[in-house]
Parts: structure tokens; sequence; C-alpha cells
């Protein structure tokens, strides 16, 4: 093979720093913009970094609207969703893979076409359901109807596949009954599996707007998404006061990045295995 | 005897009520019912709902907004989907190899996909913002004039485009990033060998045996097309004039704001009938066309 011209390697260097400033030029503007006096923020041409950065503004976005609340509500709300997933996807797979019932291949047959929907054609008629049963602004409504994810189950039923059949058989014939063959076999051996599958699902319920936005009407309630949103609609006054509104973008984002942070090569594979569907 | 083996083990039904009871409420039982409400004449209120028989879909097919909206979802599709994947190709083929810092590179050009849609496209709309907005900045330093951004009917759209194409790069990336891997080096060097470039290598030998990964990231990316409502929502709210309302804000707007029940379940149906062409077609196409090796 020819050897690689020794101008190579620096170019692609330059090409690539200049590729990812550009990329992450967004990220640095919204921060510096939330350091910016009025007077800044206003000027053309624009203002790269503020004279004297105004780091007080955060803390005025915190306090100008329950961003503290709105987080906590978000890190819940999505932890809850990871667990039930988990642990019914578990179930479910666990089911599809080892136990004899009847329809099997259909109810697998209506799981991938129901992967093939888009999830939001279901809002409409979710939320007369729900609003049926009273759930509407409610966790218990957000939370039920995110309950399972077609996505989750698909992921854990391929892990199980590929573990080998004598593994649950050989416990079988000790007579290990099937919640101990799940939990404490089938389980631990697919772990990467959930790991993976877990941080996808928290950060797409952490990051939800559509749905969420829809089944919450009173702002304690929000999610971070549409409390931002009522914060940049209502609090921020539609662009009058954009330091404040970018502190806020700011402090919900940076949640994410800081888990992106420690989890980055996990969540990169875990992509490349699957994509998301979220309600 | 017969009886018990045709019901399988009972124990298997308690493994699956605890998925199936929520799957069947929020997914199939909506999917049905809104079939149904396609055929129906309802606001949420009144407590009867009338049977419309296929009114609902006679009237969309002659509802002028709804034929801008299909043209704004495919023009919207066409300008996300084909960029998300070129960028993706280039930043992997560029990031593939031994290469200091490619972790970092890599991060950096993943993060918009897993960042709050919400927050970030209130920060574009900063950036699309006429008067001081950093894209106009730039366009009047480049000698341009600046434009309306998200107040135009021209450049709203591609406003959003810019946007969605920023954040899902990152994703395309991963999955060149993992093809590219999987391209045998000794068929790029039997092509050096024989005398082909780079670029001819690149264009010949890689492309073709990627294939499959393009398939799929372009099946998946006119799917996840159809379904982009956050970034709409905070930077036009599908204006100005309808020029970036899609198919699903449509649907959301006669649900959630006129309560056209009826309307809005006919354009769910349409969007449902899109995503399952394409996934059909994928299927068709991808036993025609498309490059597998082994």
């Amino acid at each position: 093979m020819r050897e690689t011209a020794l101008w190579v390697r620096p170019l692609r260097h330059l090409f690539l720093t200049a590729l990812c400033s550009l990329i992450a030029f967004p990220f640095f503007w919204m921060i510096t913009s939330s350091l910016k006096t009025n007077d800044e923020i206003w000027s053309v041409p624009p203002v790269l970094w503020p004279e004297e950065p105004l780091w007080g503004t955060f803390l005025a976005a915190w306090q100008a609207a329950p961003f503290g609340q709105y987080l906590l509500n978000s890190i819940m709300v999505a932890a809850v969703i990871v667990l039930l997933q988990m642990v019914n996807s578990a179930m479910m797979a666990y089911a599809l893979t080892h136990m004899h019932f009847p329809f099997r291949g259909a109810l697998f047959a209506i799981i991938i076409v129901t992967y093939m929907l888009p999830a939001s054609a279901t809002y409409l008629p979710a939320y007369v359901i729900l609003s049926e049963l009273n759930l509407i602004d409610t966790y218990a409504g957000l939370i039920i109807s995110n309950a399972v994810s077609v996505f989750a189950i698909f992921l854990v039923r391929q892990a199980f596949l590929q573990l080998p059949k004598e593994l649950a058989e050989a416990a079988k014939i000790d007579g290990a009954p099937h919640w101990r063959i799940l939990w404490t076999i089938m389980v631990p051996l697919t772990r990467s599996t959930f790991v993976v599958m877990g941080l996808i699902t928290f950060i797409g319920m952490y990051n939800n707007y559509f749905w969420p936005s829809l089944i919450t009407k009173s702002p304690e309630l929000y999610l971070v998404s549409a409390g931002l949103r009522s914060f940049f609609v209502e609090g921020g006054a539609y662009g009058m006061n954009w330091p404040l509104i970018m502190a806020g973008s700011t402090i919900t984002i940076l949640p994410l990045l800081i888990l992106f942070l420690f989890a980055q090569r996990l969540l990169m594979k875990g992509v490349s295995l699957s994509f998301g569907v979220n309600k | 005897m017969n009886w018990r083996k045709k019901l399988g083990e009972p124990a298997a039904y308690g493994y699956l009520l605890p998925a199936l009871i929520p799957l069947a409420l929020f997914w199939i039982a909506p999917m049905l019912y809104v079939v149904y409400l396609g055929f129906t004449d309802w606001d949420f209120m009144s407590p009867d709902k009338t049977w419309m028989g296929l009114e609902n879909y006679r009237e969309l097919l002659q509802n002028e907004d709804f034929y801008k909206s299909l043209r704004v979802t495919l023009l919207f599709g066409l300008g996300t989907v084909l960029p998300v994947m070129a960028g993706g190709l280039v930043l992997a083929s560029l990031l593939q190899g031994k290469l200091r810092g490619k972790a970092i590179y890599q991060a950096i050009v993943f993060s918009p996909w897993i960042t709050t849609t919400v927050a970030v496209s209130i920060v574009w709309s900063w950036i699309f913002e006429p008067r001081v907005g950093l894209a106009n900045g730039v366009l009047r330093m480049l000698g341009f004039d600046g434009v309306e951004w998200l107040q135009s009917s021209v450049w709203a759209l591609p406003a959003v485009i810019i946007v969605s194409v920023w954040q899902s790069m990152g994703w395309a990336m991963v999955f060149y990033l993992a093809a590219l891997q999987q391209v045998p080096q000794d068929l790029k060097e039997a092509a050096a060998i024989d005398g082909a470039g780079r670029l001819r290598t690149f264009w010949n030998v890689t492309i073709p045996l990627i294939s499959p990964t393009s398939f799929f990231l372009f099946i998946i990316l006119w799917i996840q097309s159809f379904q982009a409502y956050d970034q709409i929502s905070i930077m036009t709210q599908g204006g100005p004039a309808g020029s970036t309302r899609t198919l699903l804000y449509l649907y959301y707007q006669s649900a959630f704001e006129r309560f056209d029940v009826g309307e809005a379940s006919a354009v769910a149906l349409v969007l449902v009938v899109l995503s399952a062409a394409f996934s059909l077609l994928s299927g068709w196409v991808s036993r025609r066309f498309v490059h597998y090796t082994n």
C-alpha cells in the first residue's frame, strides 16, 4: 500500500477541528450568550465573548422558573419508566424465548408491526383512552402510557437468543423455577444490553416533549422540555430576554452532557445496535 | 390433556401481562381506535360520534392545506435525509483508523443527538434572529444580505432543516463508523495496486460495500423525518403561512388546536401508510439492489 503523504495527517486534523468547531458552535454560543449583558447581546457585529461574563445569569434563570423542579420531574419520570421497561421487557422476552403458549408467533409479529408504526399516530387515540381512565395530567398516566417499549422487548429478546440454549435447560433440569432462571442467569448475562437500553431510554424520556406536553397541564408536573418551552414563551417573553433563556437552555442540557461525558462509548455503541422508539 | 397442551404453560401469561397490558392499551388499541375515529366526526366533547364513512378522507383530498403539508413533509425529508447521510459518511471516513483525539472528535459530532431538542431549537432560534443573530452575521460577513429566516416563508423550512441535519449527522456517523470498519483492508489494497487513487477506491470499493448501511439509514431517516415535531413546535409552529407545517404538525393542529378528531385521525392514517410504505419498500429494494457481502 502506498505511503500516506506526510501532510495528510495534519490536514485531516485541521479539517476535523474546523468541522467540530462548527458543530459545537451552537453550544458555545448558548453559553456565551447567557453571560452577556443586554447591550452586548444586541450589538452588531456580535460579541464573541462578553467583556465581563455575568455568571449570575444562571442563578437568575434558576430562580426565574422552577428549573430544579423540572429537572427532578424529568429525571424521576425517566428513571421509573426505564425500570418498568426493563422488568416487563425482560419478562416478555423470556416468555417469547423460553416458554410455550399459543399464538407466540402472532404475538411477536404484532410486536414487529408496532415497532414500525409511527408512535405519534397513537397520540390522539391514546389521549382519549387516558382521559377515559381519568389519567390526564397525572404522572400515573404519563408513566403507564410509556411503560412498554417494543424496542426494548426486541432488543432483550435478541440478547436472550444469543445465549446458549443449554444454559436455561440445565437450570430447568436442576429444578430452578422460571423466575430464578430469568433473574439470576439470563439477566445478569445480558446486563450490557440492559445498560445500553436503559441509557438510551433514559435520555429519550428526559428529552421527551410531544407526548408529555399533551398529558401534563399543571406547570408543577412539567418535564424539563415543556418547562423550558413555557419559560421561553412566557417567562422569557419571546426573545426579549435572551441571556436568561440561553441560561435556561444550558441548565436543561447540562445533566445530559455530564452523563454523556461518562457514558460516551457505551452510548455510541448502543445506538448502532438499535434506535429508540419513544412515546 | 389436550386442552392443557393447547393453552401452554399457565406461568407464561404471568410473564406476558406486565408488558402486554400497556402494549394493548396504548399501542394496539389506539391504532385500531384511530382507524375508527377517522370515519367519524368528533370534537373530544360531544357524547356521540357520528359515522361519516369516507367523508374525512374525501375532504382531506380536497383540502389544499393537506397537499401543502404533504409537500412540506417530502421537502423536509429530502432536505434532511441525504445531507445527514453525506455528512455522516464524510465524518466517519475522516474519523476512521488511527487518529489522535478520535474519541473527542466523535463525542463532539455526536453530542447534538443526545441534547434536548427543545433546548437546542431555542438556541437556534436565537442564532436565526434576523437583526443580530449569528446566521445573518455570518451571511453579512460573507457579503450577502441577511434573510428573515424563521419569519420568512421561504427560509423557515431551510432553517428547520439545518437544525435537524446538525442534530442527526453524528447519529448517522456512528452507523457508518461501524460499517467502514467492516470493509476488508485487502480489498482496498488490491484496488490501490491496480492503480486506483484514494477517491476512486472510496467510490468503487468502499461505497458499494457499505451500501446495506446506507440503505438502512435512508429508510430509517425518512421514517424519522415524518416524526419531526419538537424543532418545528419551538422554532416556527408550522408557520409562516404553513411553510413548515408537516403532516405531523397538521395532525397536531387539527387534533389539539382545532379539535377536529376526524381530520386528525385521517392525517394520522396517511402518516402510518407513508411509514409502512417505506418499511415495505425497504424489503423489496434490499432484495433487488443492495449489495450484500458473504
